[in-house]
């Protein structure tokens, strides 16, 4: 008895250890050090000759960027960051050549950034995007960027802020003043019914002089994958309100009847997009319902008032749809891209009538009549009551 | 292959010792005083401290007094047994049993018939008295021996709650059981383990409370045990484990009286072993290893918090290294891009992989702390400073580790320290091992391999008969009260369900304290 459990408890250990040790014959095939890796912190896309494609890389010196102990020698003229380039037939072709150059294995983990060059984004990036997701390192969490130029200008760009021009460009897109894209995002677009999309589009900003930056600065509207025009920053402002994605807004205007100017900021807003087909007619009507701060009052008017705040919402109401309406304008005449998700939203409550204009949906967009609806709620008048350094009897509306 | 095989059996045979070297001490006392001498003088030969004194009882009746020098309180011989017996006196008592009564003033007299009664009383200290002409001899108990004075627990301390420890005697531990308990309810069963060290051992436990069959188990395993001598409590534990290769405690040792009244109430088991201050409480479960005494003295909110953060540093403590050693060697995407290039940039210099970096590390860590704990007191202070530079400062700068890891060995060692028992901190921090082993090869799959085994053998694992992980699995809510938090004790009404199912109550119930109670208005 006590012989036979024995026996059974070393052929345990030993079934254990041997299925223990199995575990180290993989000898950590996969293991990477740390400081064996190059990593990409920004992409560039950029046109080259012969359909050829050339990559360019932000590569992150962990020596000059990573603060704390492991820094030696003077710091202060060392680059954070150096760019890489390469051409090749596909992006990963190009990242071979790439891998020749540089002496860590390029690790594409925290790629933060994709900036495509005009050239190639006017003539489709849908072939190229297919790395991106397909590979398995890259995130798709990545904002996408069309750069004014080459892509590769923008990541060289060493700014005087932030410690590369990858974290630029991340924080303006998180700050959401302009379109703010990921990559996941820009697939969806592309597959959606729109059959359009519409990527933030990012200028190197030499002002003042010797100074590096970058700014976003309008949208790059795409139909299909291939671009096919920029609109400005206001204009961006509209797509923004109607795709319901604004987080920020300063409105400005002067109050009829007034003189000076007031300033809102903006809390939060909400777009709701109603299509409604009456007698063959396409109609989209936007909600909007937005809430304001007053955040400057260069006029006299007393806005612990009711009734000047009522008055003051209408004309802030007027002013948002002018907004609205000028954007629509522009893009259903001049784009002819349906960026603003109408297609969806007529997809989603007339799926039959959808189906039959599917086909004919670039032409049928601009025909869609477009009406804005909003409402503004002035919330609070900022810190202070009365308009500052004014005597009382001259305020208005006591 | 069969040769080692047949080996080893023919090893681990069972070899059955009974008695084989102990002296035989048979046969009862003689009539003659100079046979039993005789006899006693041949028992203790070469014994030099035993004191072999001859004295006449009233100038008449030759009798002999022995003891072990040390252990018997020679004042009170002198003035209470010698100097009565010795006195000049006309009239003989015949019968020396009404004798010792009126003649001796000494409370505790025990009679004996044989040798290995002597032997006995001798042996604890009690001088024996052997008269010519009787084959009775009697035991007095004068016993007296140097002990050291009831101290604070040294290995568990607490900011509040009792500060007394146990000692080295059993009496003296017996006795602050009895001081905290006064109710003849508490039992204390004796018995003697080791056949040369004839140590005592009592079984304390709540009649009543305590389940019958557990007190039976614990009397079993005890009484199964066969040794030569027993001085420390962790010998027993070894013994009476359930699963002997578990490098987990299965019993709850404390040197704190506290901790073991509130286990007794609880309806568990005490076993207290002289020669050393640590007693042994069974069943335990391992939850019962990660609370200390305080929680239930401190309010129970914040009990309740430091629980919590004993559960949160236990994981720390067992998995930090290898987590870091995983993110860092296999899984770079995990790390947000901001503090993995401080990482890669304290990395640039070193030599080692991470694996071998949190390896040095981890061992240095655990040969310092084992060097602070032996060296003298005197030495400490040169280990502290020595150990500060060696993990500290001076192996970043002089690029052997990465700062990062230095934090990452500290932390761990600070949480391993937040586990108040020292049996299963020292558990978790030998665990640590085999896992960073696992994430240096397999990285968070490897994580997770180690932590499904870690699981898995403990939800296998017993302490007399209750699982180790109950109340949690197999799921008890009720039992929640006392694990996931530390609730108020006016609402800790019930006792542990595996223990103290035997009785439920503790307590009545609706005590919740509040201005309405009363009769205040």
């Amino acid at each position: 008895m006590n012989t036979i459990s024995l026996k059974r408890a070393v052929n345990l250990m030993l079934t254990f250890s041997i299925c223990l040790l199995t575990l180290f014959l993989t000898g950590c095939w996969d293991r990477v050090e740390i400081n064996d890796l190059a990593l990409v912190m920004a992409t560039g896309l950029d046109k080259a000759n012969d359909n050829n494609i050339e990559l360019s890389v932000q590569l992150a010196i962990p020596k000059a960027m990573g603060g704390g102990q492991g820094m030696v020698g003077g710091h202060g003229g060392d680059k954070p960051t150096i760019v890489e380039k390469a051409t090749g037939k596909t992006i990963f072709e190009a990242m071979s050549r790439l891998q020749e150059k540089v002496s860590r294995r390029i690790f594409w983990g925290h790629n933060e950034v994709i900036i495509i060059g005009e050239k190639l984004a006017r003539e489709g990036i849908q072939r190229h995007i297919d790395f991106f997701t397909r590979h398995p390192s890259p995130r798709e969490r990545s904002f996408v960027f069309v750069a004014k130029g080459k892509a590769i200008d923008t990541l060289k760009v060493i700014p005087d802020l932030e410690r590369s021009s990858a974290e630029i460009t991340r924080e303006l897109a998180n700050f959401k003043i302009g379109m703010s894209v990921t990559l996941k995002e820009l697939v969806q677009m592309l597959i959606g019914n729109t059959r359009a999309a519409a990527l933030p589009w990012i200028e190197v900003e030499r002002e003042p002089e010797n100074k590096m930056g970058l700014r976003v600065n309008g949208t790059a509207v795409f139909k299909k994958d291939k671009m096919v025009g920029r609109i400005n920053d206001k204009v961006t402002r509209g797509v923004l309100w109607l795709r319901n994605e604004i987080k920020l807004s300063a409105v400005t205007f002067e109050p009829k009847g007034a003189e000076g100017q007031i300033s809102f900021n903006l809390l939060r807003s909400h777009t709701e997009l109603i299509p409604k087909i009456e007698n063959g007619k396409w109609k989209i009507t936007a909600k909007v319902v937005t809430e304001d701060d007053v955040v400057e009052n260069e006029t006299k008017l007393n806005l612990m008032n009711p009734k000047i705040v009522k008055e003051i919402e209408k004309q802030l109401e007027q002013e948002i749809d002018d907004r609205i309406l000028m954007t629509v304008k522009l893009v259903q005449e001049e784009m002819e891209a349906d960026i603003f998700g109408f297609a969806d939203a007529f997809y989603r409550h007339y799926p039959d009538q959808w189906s039959k204009v599917k086909d004919q949906w670039d032409e049928k967009f601009p025909e869609v009549e477009v009406d804005i609806k909003s409402n503004a709620y002035i919330r609070r008048p900022g810190m202070s009551t009365s308009p500052q350094g004014i005597p009382e009897n001259e305020v208005k509306g006591k | 292959m069969t040769r080692i095989w047949r080996k080893l059996k023919s090893n681990k045979a069972k070899k059955t010792l009974a008695a084989e070297n102990a002296i035989q001490v048979e046969g009862s006392l003689y009539e003659s005083l100079d046979e039993n001498l005789n006899k006693l003088q041949s028992i203790y030969d070469e014994c030099s401290d035993v004191i072999f004194r001859h004295f006449f009882i009233s100038g008449k009746e030759k009798a002999l007094l022995i003891y072990i020098e040390g252990m018997t309180n020679i004042e009170e011989i002198d003035n209470n047994v010698l100097s009565p017996l010795m006195q000049e006196s006309e009239v003989l008592i015949n019968d020396v049993k009404t004798m010792m009564e009126k003649k001796v003033p000494v409370s505790n007299i025990k009679e004996m018939k044989t040798f290995f009664d002597c032997v006995q009383e001798i042996s604890v200290g009690n001088p024996v008295i052997i008269i010519n002409g009787e084959k009775t001899g009697f035991s007095l108990g004068l016993s007296k021996w140097e002990k050291r004075s009831v101290e604070e627990a040294s290995a568990e301390p607490v900011v509040r709650g009792p500060r007394e420890g146990f000692v080295e005697t059993i009496l003296v531990n017996t006795s602050m059981l009895r001081k905290k308990i006064k109710s003849p309810v508490l039992k204390m069963h004796s018995m003697q383990i080791g056949r040369y060290t004839k140590t005592k051992v009592v079984i304390a436990f709540m009649e009543g409370i305590a389940d019958k069959t557990l007190i039976e188990e614990v009397k079993n395993r005890l009484n199964r045990i066969e040794i030569d001598g027993v001085w420390e409590s962790g010998m027993i534990e070894e013994f009476i484990e359930d699963n002997p290769y578990s490098p987990f405690p299965q019993v709850l040792a404390t040197e704190r009286p506290d901790v073991v009244t509130s286990n007794l109430l609880e309806g568990r088991v005490a076993i207290l072993v002289d020669g050393t201050p640590f007693s042994i409480v069974v069943p335990t479960t391992i939850y019962s290893l990660l609370q200390s005494s305080e929680d239930y003295y401190a309010r129970f909110l914040i009990g309740t918090a430091i629980r919590w953060l004993r559960y949160v540093f236990l994981v720390i403590s067992l998995l930090l290294p290898s987590l870091y050693v995983a993110v860092i060697t296999y899984h770079h995407e995990m790390v947000p891009t901001t503090l993995l290039i401080s990482m890669a940039a304290s990395h640039e210099q070193i030599p080692f992989p991470a694996l071998v970096e949190a390896l040095i590390m981890e061992i240095t860590f655990e040969a310092l702390r084992e060097a602070g704990v032996r060296l003298p007191k005197q030495v400490g202070a040169a280990v502290s400073i020595v150990g500060a530079l060696v993990i500290g400062d001076a192996a970043v700068s002089a690029g052997i580790v990465s700062a990062p890891m230095v934090m990452v060995v500290a932390i761990t060692g600070i949480a391993s320290f937040t586990i108040p028992r020292y049996s299963a901190a020292i558990a978790i921090r030998m665990l640590r091992f085999p896992m960073i082993l696992l994430s240096g090869t397999l990285g968070l799959l490897g994580i997770m391999l180690g932590v499904i085994t870690i699981v898995i053998h403990l939800c296998t694992l017993r302490s007399f008969g209750v699982p180790y992980l109950s109340p949690m699995a197999p799921t008890k809510l009720r039992d929640m009260k006392d694990v996931l938090i530390r609730a108020p004790w006016w609402k800790l009404n019930t006792r542990p369900h595996l223990t103290g199912e035997y009785n439920k109550y503790r307590q009545s119930s609706g005590q919740k304290p509040g201005p309405t109670k009363g009769d205040e208005k």
